[in-house]
């Protein structure tokens, strides 16, 4: 073992000053940060800079998307004829042969991607995917391809979040939480609306209300509003005109409107439902096809003349908005997207449903109101609130978010006075829809994928079992705590029960069994009171409205849990037993 | 599919090196933003660059009356360049002349509220209002438009804009706003006789005749041989009853214009009036009662060829011992009771010279006028000494009202 070299004095010094160094940068980072950082707060701190990323990646996809659109399409208003059939079609071939060798993962819209990376990967979504989201998709859209850059934005923030949590090594719950925070990122900075973000998160996403992450949602979608909006501006996606409710009446005419559009979603979604299992269960080599025949088919339909059907179609949305298009047309452009869209997302293109549906739904609100107008010229309403509420019905019914489309609308508009309107034909939409086709588009293409995941529909209708529904009535017989022990037992003789509830002073529960009662008074203590031979540990109690799970985890500590009244504790409303509650949950599911 | 789980570190581990993450998170962020703004600001170039093309084609098809092709070019380009206000009114415009008045306002609307003293947005927001017929709003934004802020020669800019405003309202017969409006408009006129030409006319089409005179005066101290400005100076004194001032102009004019037919005809009229009227301050008395003597047998001569002409039998005339009739029974205005009048009151005429009757002049007067205007009524637009007792006539009704 040879000795370590004598160091020099010099050196010494420099090591000394060193550690010095390192004290005083540690001092200083006490002083500056709190170095007790929670892991909660460091999340929500992240929040803010995965909205900052997601923001800039967004805006760089948007200029990407418009930068491939240029390339492809010509900056001219009226594309050549070659333009308009030959770009769609060569992108579907390059897109295809990207994703099926580089980005397999990157599909369709992938909203279901990100869900599944929070209920099965533990929040892990390979940064890969983020590249090839962005490049297949930008080249999609802006070919032509009938899709929207919103959904990709949303896989591509979730992406982002995900990679940025590994990286840091965060816990495996706060990974997993990171990707809906970065899709909410994603999309709100991609619709410019933050609060339709947070709540199409929150329903299609996460599926279930968690008011845990709900700030860290929030936070990253406002961040990456802000983001978009220093680079890109703060107008909104339209310019919508003067809309206002002015006649109850109105109201019909709206649920019109969601008969229509509930008609129009289930369509829609029925025909991806059955085109999209159909076209992936094909050879291979015809998946390198697909969407270079989806992009030649919707290049014809623009050839044909109705070139508004190609790309995510705001601009139309804009036009149509204000009496640009007759009834007419407006209703052609609703059915050619719904075909055009089917084609770009059941070839496997990647992209977002969300333009779309605002597309379709715009203009059948447009046609509908042209129709109702033309049969009821006393209807004073402008087409541009009905496509403004048409935008709303379709994506209450086809992506079966209501609350997000309501606020969606509210958001893009700017105008609450046609709220009534919008939840009265939303409503329509999302019943007659939901009547017509149970499984939601989303849970339609995770369970093609062959996953399992939960949503927030399922959890609306699922029957929630209380504590009422397996309590049975207050016994006869409670307890005084102050009574003594002999009376105690002569009140108890002769009846059937094991156990009594006694009401502690000055408040609280308690349970005696009749084996201890008995004991104690064998034992010549019929003398002492109740209350002073009882566990000091008071008997956790319950409330009518609680849900029964809550019950599971009582009725191991005694055989009785009393249930109370919530505004007066000492009233006892009934009680439960590990027997009651097992018996409930066995009755729910014999009766499913 | 492998995934990586991640571990979970110790707390310690990352509250440890909290300040350094977040120092890096803030650099990244930094180069992330100068990165996507050099990015956005290249696109941003690009698109402005394309746009100006799209809008240099529109303002073409749109010089070339061809609003629907220019729609197409200026929504290209705005698809571009969105919040470029000059794009956007090129397209409002469009829209404005293809009919599309609710998409139109909505663009200036919103340019509007961007800069509510630009005066070029006033001004198309105006044009839109004249094409609702909307008067208020129109008023509203042309005077927004008047008093705001022009980029380019205001002065010039401003006079087009209240000459827009009184043509319109001119068009929608509110005369008096009209008036007002030329009258505000006179104040800022530059010394050119088109100029005052120009607002004279509309003086006079807003029946502001008083004001229209005196423009024209001004547009002939400007240029006297004008002939525009002589012809509506005249037009415009005659039909103030401005015989004197009417037969200078007239006289003008025909010196410059001698094969100038109604000019010359009314040049006539003019000194007809001036030589027949009996109530021209300048008269003695004598001749003031010369012409009205002149101008009750004139309008007896007008009555009996008029019966004639129209086959009505007039009455046999009172006898002459009869009395005088000053206070004339309440006319029925047909010709028979007007000739009846006419005799009774030819009787009167040698009264003239009297003192005793002051108000037989006026009386005299009331006749000729209403035979004047009766006859003409019934037989035609008289001529020569006819004609000027009608104008007479009627100056002096408007003198009473």
């Amino acid at each position: 073992m040879s000795q370590a070299p004598v160091a020099p004095a010099e050196n010494r010094t420099s090591r000394a000053r060193i550690r010095g160094a390192e004290a005083l940068a540690q001092r200083l980072a006490r002083i500056t940060f709190d170095t007790n950082f929670a892991e909660d707060r460091f999340f929500l701190i992240l929040s803010v800079f995965i909205g900052v990323f997601s923001g800039l990646a967004v805006v760089c996809f948007r200029v990407a998307i418009d930068w491939s659109r240029i390339a492809l399409m010509g900056p001219l208003p009226h594309p050549s004829a070659w333009r308009i059939v030959g770009a769609p079609t060569a992108v579907g071939l390059l897109v295809a042969v990207l994703v099926i060798h580089f980005f397999p993962q990157v599909r369709g819209s992938g909203v279901n991607q990100t869900k599944a990376a929070l209920y099965i990967f533990n929040g892990y979504i390979p940064f890969r995917n983020a590249i090839g989201k962005f490049l297949c998709s930008a080249l999609a859209i802006g070919s032509g391809q009938s899709l929207g850059p919103e959904d990709p934005s949303l896989q591509i923030g979730a992406s982002l979040a995900s990679a940025l949590g590994r990286r840091l090594e965060l816990s495996r719950e706060k990974l997993r939480l990171l990707a809906p925070v970065g899709a909410a990122a994603g999309l709100a900075a991609a619709f410019n609306a933050p609060i339709s973000a947070v709540l199409f998160v929150i329903e299609e996403v996460i599926g279930r209300w968690s008011a845990g992450i709900l700030g860290s949602v929030v936070l990253s979608a406002i961040s990456s509003v802000v983001v978009m909006r220093w680079f890109l501006g703060a107008d909104a996606l339209f310019r919508v005109p003067v809309t206002a409710f002015t006649h109850p009446s109105e109201l019909i005419a709206y649920a019109v409107l969601g008969v229509a559009g509930a008609f129009a979603a289930v369509i829609f979604s029925k025909s991806i439902g059955f085109f999209r299992p159909r076209l992936r269960a094909m050879p291979r080599w015809t998946q390198y096809f697909q969407p270079a025949l989806a992009g030649f088919l919707i290049g014809l339909i623009g050839w044909f003349g109705a070139p508004q059907v190609m790309g995510a179609g705001y601009d139309f949305i804009d036009q149509a908005m204000h009496d640009q298009f007759g009834w007419k047309f407006l209703a052609i452009l609703a059915g050619l997207k719904i075909v055009a869209t089917t084609l770009s997302f059941v070839t496997g293109t990647p992209g977002g449903m969300f333009a779309p549906t605002l597309f379709i739904g715009a203009m059948l609100g447009g046609a509908v109101g042209g129709v109702e107008r033309h049969f009821f010229p006393l209807l004073t309403v402008s087409t541009g609130t009905y496509a403004l509420v048409g935008m709303g019905v379709l994506f209450a019914a086809f992506l079966r978010a209501p609350m997000t489309s309501v606020f969606m609308v509210l958001e893009v508009s700017g105008n609450y006075s046609i709220i009534v309107p919008v939840i009265v034909a939303n409503t329509v939409a999302y019943v007659i829809s939901r009547s017509l086709q149970s499984v939601p588009i989303f849970d339609v293409l995770t369970r093609q994928d062959g996953l399992v995941l939960p949503s927030l529909e399922e959890q609306r209708e699922e029957e929630i079992l209380r504590v009422e529904d397996a309590m049975k009535p207050a016994p006869d017989l409670v307890l005084d705590a102050a009574a003594p022990l002999e009376d105690v037992s002569v009140r108890t003789r002769g009846l059937p029960d094991k156990s009594f509830l006694v009401l502690m002073s000055p408040s609280g529960w308690s349970v005696i069994s009749r084996e201890l009662l008995d004991r104690m008074m064998k034992e010549g203590k019929g003398a002492l009171t109740l209350g002073s031979v009882l566990a000091i540990q008071r008997l956790p109690y319950l409330y009518p409205d609680l849900p029964l799970d809550a019950a599971l985890r009582c009725v191991n500590v005694s055989e009785i849990i009393p249930v109370v009244n919530r505004a007066d504790l000492r009233k006892l409303e009934g009680i439960v037993t590990r027997d009651d509650v097992l018996s409930r949950y066995q009755a729910d599911s014999v009766a499913e | 599919m492998e995934y990586r789980i991640a571990m979970n570190p110790p707390v310690q581990t990352l509250a440890r090196r909290t300040p350094l993450v977040l120092a890096v998170l803030v650099a990244t962020a930094i180069l992330g933003f100068s990165a996507v703004s050099h990015l956005v600001t290249r696109l941003k170039a690009n698109e402005k660059r394309i746009a100006y093309h799209a809008f240099e084609a529109g303002m073409a098809a749109y010089r070339g009356n061809d609003p629907g092709r220019a729609l197409d070019d200026f929504r290209a380009a705005l698809s571009y360049d969105r919040d470029n206000p000059t794009y956007q009114l090129g397209l409002a415009r469009a829209l404005r002349d293809t009919g599309r008045l609710d998409e139109s306002e909505a663009y200036l609307v919103h340019l509007w509220e961007g800069s509510p003293q630009d005066s070029t947005i006033n001004l198309a927001l105006a044009r839109l209002a004249t094409r609702r017929h909307s008067v208020d709003d129109a008023i509203r934004y042309y005077h927004n438009a008047i008093y705001g802020v022009w980029p380019d020669d205001p002065d010039r800019n401003r006079r087009q804009a209240r000459f827009e405003l009184i043509d319109f309202l001119l068009e929608q017969k509110t005369l008096p706003q009209a008036q007002a409006e030329l009258i505000a408009l006179t104040q800022v006129l530059p010394p050119l006789p088109s100029a005052h030409l120009a607002v004279a006319t509309r003086f006079r089409q807003a029946q502001d005749l008083s004001n229209a005179l005196v423009q024209y005066e001004i547009a002939l101290k400007l240029d006297y041989r004008d002939a525009s400005a002589l012809d509506g100076a005249a037009e415009t004194a005659f039909q103030l009853g401005r015989y004197t001032t009417a037969e200078k102009y007239l006289q003008k004019a025909v010196e410059l214009y001698p094969k100038n037919d109604p000019l010359r005809q009314q040049l006539e009229s003019a000194t007809l009036v001036l030589a027949t009227d009996p109530f021209l301050h300048h008269l003695s008395d004598a001749e003031r009662n010369r012409r009205l003597v002149s101008a009750v047998t004139h309008a007896g001569e007008r009555l009996k060829t008029c019966a004639h002409q129209l086959q009505i039998a007039l009455p046999t005339p009172a006898p002459a011992n009869e009395p005088p009739a000053l206070s004339p029974a309440p006319s029925t205005g047909d010709l028979p009771d007007l000739w009846i009048r006419w005799n009774a009151i030819r009787r009167d005429l040698r009264q003239l010279n009297t003192a005793s009757s002051a108000d037989l002049p006026d009386m005299l007067m009331d006749l000729v006028t209403q035979i004047e205007q009766q006859t003409a009524q019934r037989c035609g637009q008289p001529t020569g000494t006819d004609l000027a007792l009608l104008l007479i006539s009627r100056d002096r009704e408007a003198a009473d009202q």
